[in-house]
């Protein structure tokens, strides 16, 4: 789930020739211990690839493309789909353009907020799942069904399964990447207003249908937190 | 290590009291606060040297220990009423504070005393380990490690859901101590077992229970003490 060191070595000379380890932290403002201890490793995370990659001016999908466990990545990007873009919006926003749909008289031009938001890794694979989806990416990757919803309730996703999510989904391979917060839409490809695009092409009973069904999960999300706030105070209460 | 074990123990549950201490005087939580005292005196009692003194003031036949026991009776009802409160357990709370868990108390309360002045209990040793193996001794000894270990038994299930849960990740780890704590005091009952040869993990395993329990309520504790800071900022 990371890159060799070699590798990784290979690729620094590569984009940037002479510039020792320790430039490069400091101007990623990467720390130097971490790179460090990710090196020894043999292990250097995808994460610390995209913030070097941003400080040299290197695009992080290009820059991870050109490891062999990524190269699936190189090539012009597939564009995504409309299910895809609207998955990256945040729940709020929807609420904003289901507000704004419906009374004229609210703000109709309001920004959106840029991915990832807090559940845009569940919602991505709820906008490419053909409800075999978990089933085959667990088959490819060996990945437990268990751990993969662990990573979506946890709005997370590990690189290497975001893309193996997405070729067994078959959409661009990058989506997964900008909704687990690796790369921003702009580095992944996605054309500039694609999403605001995307929501204004989907109808009004489509939207509502889906900002309500976020609201859901939201409220769901919200009660096992206070449920879990709940229980916590209880013992602070009782014994702390 | 089996010989620091105790006085370990002592030091820490003496350290929790006094932590304690402001806030026993705020009026907040005195109850943990008398909880540790009382811990902190049973396990003061269960040493050898402290026990001789107490017991030579008693007169010198063990009456010191049936008092060590009647005090770890009340510590484990406070601390099962506490820590069922704590975890949300119901069934837990039912169980030790309900008809059931007082007539639990009751009866081993009683049968406890009753052993103990039908026994020939003269000539004072730490933990009665100098008396005869009688079939009496060892049914006193099996009572007074039954009490705890049915309070616990009580307990685990309420703690192994926070455990599991998402909550803070100190305040787990402290109820894992906790638990681990409670555990051994369910191993205990197993004692009878235990060959003559490694007798040693008696008193290891004891001690180990308090010291795990002892630490599981000083990390919630620390947990909500932290919790608090970072959010006065």
């Amino acid at each position: 789930m990371s890159l060799p060191s070699k590798a990784f070595q290979r690729w620094l000379h590569g984009v940037a020739p002479g510039v020792s380890t320790s430039d490069v932290c400091r101007i990623s403002g990467l720390k130097r211990t971490t790179l460090a201890q990710q090196m020894v490793r043999g292990k250097v995370a995808e994460s610390s690839l995209v913030r070097i990659s941003r400080a040299l001016d290197v695009n992080p999908v290009s820059a991870l493309a050109s490891f062999d466990a990524y190269a699936d990545l190189r090539g012009t990007p597939v564009a995504p789909t409309d299910a895809e873009l609207i998955s990256q919006i945040a729940t709020m926003d929807l609420l904003r353009a289901v507000i704004a749909r419906n009374d004229p008289g609210a703000p109709q031009r309001f920004g959106l907020a840029s991915a990832p938001h807090e559940t845009s890794v569940r919602n991505w694979v709820e906008a490419i799942d053909d409800g075999e989806l978990r089933h085959r990416v667990s088959h490819a990757t060996g990945i437990a069904p268990q751990n993969f919803s662990a990573h979506l309730t946890a709005n997370r996703m590990p690189p290497e399964l975001a893309v193996a999510t997405a070729r067994e989904a078959g959409v661009g391979l990058a989506g997964g990447l900008i909704a687990s917060g690796l790369v921003s839409e702009e580095e992944a490809g996605w054309p500039l207003g694609a999403r605001r695009a995307a929501l204004d092409r989907l109808g009004t009973g489509d939207l509502v249908t889906l900002a309500g069904e976020r609201l859901q999960a939201l409220g769901k999300s919200l009660h096992r937190q206070e449920h879990e706030r709940n229980r916590t105070e209880r013992i602070w209460e009782n014994l702390g | 290590m089996t010989a620091l074990l105790p006085w370990l123990t002592l030091f820490v549950c003496i350290a929790m009291t006094a932590v304690r201490i402001p806030s026993a005087i705020r009026g907040q939580n005195r109850a943990m606060f008398f909880l540790f005292a009382l811990l902190s005196v049973d396990i003061l009692l269960s040493i050898r040297e402290p026990y001789l003194a107490v017991d030579a003031a008693l007169g010198g036949f063990n009456l010191a220990n049936l008092l060590l026991r009647f005090m770890l009776y009340g510590t484990f009802l406070l601390l099962g009423v506490k820590t069922a409160a704590a975890f949300g357990s119901s069934a837990g709370m039912r169980a030790i504070r309900g008809p059931a868990g007082m007539a639990v108390l009751l009866l081993v309360a009683v049968l406890t005393a009753w052993i103990f002045f039908a026994m020939e209990t003269s000539g004072s040793t730490a933990g009665l380990s100098g008396l005869p193996q009688t079939a009496s001794l060892e049914s006193y000894a099996a009572l007074g490690r039954f009490y705890p270990g049915y309070v616990a038994a009580c307990l685990l299930p309420g703690i192994w859901q926070a455990v599991r849960g998402s909550g803070p990740a100190l305040l787990r780890l402290a109820s894992g101590t906790l638990f681990l704590g409670f555990c051994l005091l369910l191993l205990s009952q197993g004692f009878p077992l235990v060959p003559e040869s490694a007798s040693w993990l008696r008193p290891a395993i004891n001690y180990s229970a308090a010291l795990a329990s002892a630490l599981g309520l000083g990390g919630i504790w620390l947990s909500k003490s932290l919790a608090r800071r970072t959010a006065r900022g």
